[in-house]
């Protein structure tokens, strides 16, 4: 065999197995999820004929449509918002030097290793109004009269599942922030200091911008995870009363599985995941930007 | 040469996914059963059948035919029954409650076709008639529960007072309740869930001559007694009767809090007392009927799940398979059998030859057939069921949150049409 030859053809035969493996799991079925969008999918499930874009404009004349894209929206933008400033801080404040500093960033890692499920049955503990642990820790302490109705309407139990999602979600942004602290030279805020330079100065000017890229990659995987983030609102509400706590994901499973609508409920993971390559493409195309500016 | 075999085998690694299945002379039956509960998977695969289990009791005493038995959750019974009927692999025997979907698409095959006459005729008649579309048979009830209102006895006689028959009494009552234990115990429970927000809809339209469908078998979700009925339910606990969140607190939380004491009547089903042992909970509980309103008779909710088998063209002796699927039915309903699965997670029987058994075990049993006679049951050999269901329940979860019964129970009427009006 020519040797140039194998030494070109080798690499992709090496890659192969991977290949196939993404092949079967992940790009096999996302055609077939675009053949449903645009097939008629009966209540039991029997896929039939081409019927164009009727499943799409089913999906977009759902009663519940809008209120689910838009808590989708709001769901997004609060828990990576939110979560990437709080990560901002806490990593800033692990990146000093302190006593125990190891111990605090192990336990900063348990809301991310723990099951969604959990976290979000654990919570819905804690909010309880009949015997929540909150509610019993304030009577004790004397700091509330009468136990106070945690959810009692469904803005407040929507404003709990956000925080719930923050709350998993700052781990991962912290310690990738935490990575790139760790990657910037200290010199630079010394000759900072001798200028004159103050905290914030030191901040928007050195921190910032070195700590972007980490930034940046983070917050691109989080708005795929949180997007697609299926367990606590499930969990907590299950989208009721009738969808207003419902996200795109929630809402296109009990559309497909409860409702047995499978058509309206395909076409909606098609646009959830036309929107997510949006976001990734926008990303990718500021990062090979990044890579030509270097 | 190791380059060559490094491509053998990164090939190999690719192709690993790629099964072949195997053939066999005995027929094999894929059969899918709901968890019911805690001993459902002991029982079918364990050992809770007297130290054996369903499978091996079954395949012992019937050579020639295999059963690959699967418990699903009831949480994941759609999802798994869909995915196999589009990828082609419907099992062959489904335990699960609706059936009209697989019968309408021509999935099912009739009862007649496998179950034995002897069999058929055992069944409790008024059930086999909730499994009829155009008059043929498509399943059979595998088991039945009655619903019935608990109420705390301790409570009830330390305020000295009756459980309400009617909707005025059950306002004076719930009243009653709240000024005796200063709003410290939730008078009544309401679960409009997702779980199970249709049952709610059911007791309050049923007590008010209202329901899902006229004597002529249509939608009428919007008549004026179900208005009527949806608007009191949600002013119990707009008046603050309820347990608070009725769209999120569902049956079991609310069994949960009936068991603290901290709700003194609750609608259950009839395995509420060994619930409650299971749970730990001591509280003296008895039943009453479910209040209806006034001048309306009170009716008693039953909920049935069901067998059904469907076709596979691909077996080669079709006759064969039906004999084995029959051969499943007469051991899964054998009183040998049967009452052991049916007593183990508190369910009523389907079939009339179980009951005496039944009866001698538990006289308490008698009582409930009585209530199990008389039930209404929700219409499921209707097509747009589903949709009814989570219609039912969007419609009284908007309502809780300040939408109008009438304009919600309108819109889901005109939905309902529309669909029957595609159907036929």
């Amino acid at each position: 065999m020519n040797k140039k030859l194998q030494r070109k053809i080798m690499p992709y035969i090496w890659l192969l197995p991977s290949i196939a493996l993404m092949a079967i799991f992940v790009i096999f079925p996302i055609m077939i999820v675009f053949k449903l969008s645009v097939s008629e999918v009966s209540k039991a499930g029997i896929v039939g004929g081409f019927v164009g874009l009727k499943n799409f404009k089913d999906a977009i004349a759902l009663p519940a449509f809008k209120t689910v894209m838009l808590n989708t929206l709001y769901w997004v933008i609060s828990v990576v918002g939110l979560s990437t400033v709080l990560g901002f801080i806490i990593a800033m404040v692990l990146n000093q030097k302190f006593h125990g500093r190891k111990i605090a960033r192990a336990i900063l890692v348990l809301p991310w290793a723990t099951s969604l499920v959990i976290q979000a049955s654990v919570w819905n503990y804690i909010i309880k109004y009949e015997y929540g642990n909150l509610n019993n820790i304030l009577l004790n302490l004397g700091i509330i009269k009468e136990a106070i109705n945690w959810r009692a309407s469904y803005q407040i139990e929507f404003i709990w599942e956000c925080g719930v999602g923050i709350f998993v979600t700052i781990p991962f942004v912290a310690f990738c922030v935490l990575s790139g602290l760790q990657s910037i030279d200290n010199s630079l805020y010394e000759a900072a200091d001798i200028d004159g330079a103050t905290f914030w100065d030191k901040l928007w000017r050195i921190t910032v911008p070195l700590v972007k890229p980490s930034l940046t990659v983070s917050t691109v995987l989080n708005i795929i995870y949180v997007f697609n983030s299926f367990p606590i609102i499930y969990t907590m509400t299950k989208g009721a009363p009738s969808n207003k706590t419902d996200t795109l994901v929630t809402y296109l499973y009990m559309l497909n599985f409860y409702d047995r609508q499978k058509g309206p409920a395909t076409a909606l993971s098609v646009i959830g995941f036309l929107v997510l390559c949006l976001c990734a493409g926008i990303y990718m195309v500021g990062v090979m930007r990044k890579e030509e500016d270097l | 040469m190791k380059k060559i075999l490094a491509l053998v085998l990164a090939l190999m690694m690719s192709l690993t996914c790629v099964a072949f299945a195997e053939g066999g002379e005995d027929i094999t039956l894929d059969v899918i059963i709901c968890q019911y509960g805690p001993n459902t998977s002991d029982w079918f695969l364990g050992t809770g059948m007297n130290g054996t289990n369903f499978v091996d009791k079954f395949e012992s005493e019937n050579p020639g035919i295999k059963l690959n038995l699967e418990v699903v959750s009831w949480n994941d019974v759609y999802s798994v029954v869909d995915t196999r009927i589009a990828s082609g692999q419907a099992p062959d025997i489904l335990n699960i409650d609706v059936f009209a979907n697989y019968a309408n698409e021509g999935l099912l095959e009739p009862v007649s076709q496998w179950c034995p006459e002897d069999l058929f005729a055992d069944f409790f008649p008024s059930f086999i008639d909730q499994s009829v579309i155009d008059g043929t048979v498509w399943a059979v009830p595998d088991l039945a529960s009655a619903r019935a209102l608990y109420y705390n006895v301790d409570m009830f006689e330390e305020m000295g007072i009756e459980p309400p028959t009617t909707w005025g009494e059950l306002e004076d009552v719930a009243q009653t309740i709240l000024d005796f234990y200063e709003g410290e115990v939730y008078p009544w429970g309401i679960d409009m869930t997702t779980d199970e927000g249709q049952a709610a809809f059911a007791y309050y339209t049923w007590g008010n001559g209202g329901g899902f469908v006229d004597a002529e078998g249509n939608w009428v979700v919007n008549s004026p007694e179900n208005v009527e009925a949806i608007e009191y339910a949600i002013g119990l606990v707009n008046d603050g009767f309820t347990n608070p969140n009725p769209a999120t607190q569902t049956r079991y939380d609310l069994q949960d809090m009936f068991g603290a004491g901290k709700l003194a009547m609750c609608i259950a089903p009839n395995s509420m007392p060994s619930y409650c042992a299971q749970k730990g909970y001591e509280v003296n509980m008895a039943t009453a009927n479910i209040p209806a309103n006034e001048g309306k008779s009170a009716s008693s909710v039953g909920v049935m799940d069901r067998v059904m088998a469907f076709k596979d063209e691909s077996a080669p002796d079709q006759a064969a398979r039906d004999a084995a699927i029959g051969a499943f039915a007469k051991f899964f309903y054998d009183p040998e059998n049967y009452v052991g699965w049916v007593s183990m997670e508190d369910f009523l029987p389907a079939v009339n030859s179980a009951v005496e058994a039944l009866v001698a075990s538990d006289p308490s049993f008698e009582a409930w057939l009585g209530v199990l006679d008389g039930c209404q049951f929700y219409p499921t050999a209707m097509a747009e069921w589903d949709s009814v269901k989570q219609g039912v329940i969007a419609a009284e979860q908007a309502a809780l949150t300040g939408s109008d019964v009438q304009t919600e129970l309108d819109a889901l009427q005109a939905t309902l049409e529309e669909m029957v009006a595609a159907r036929s």
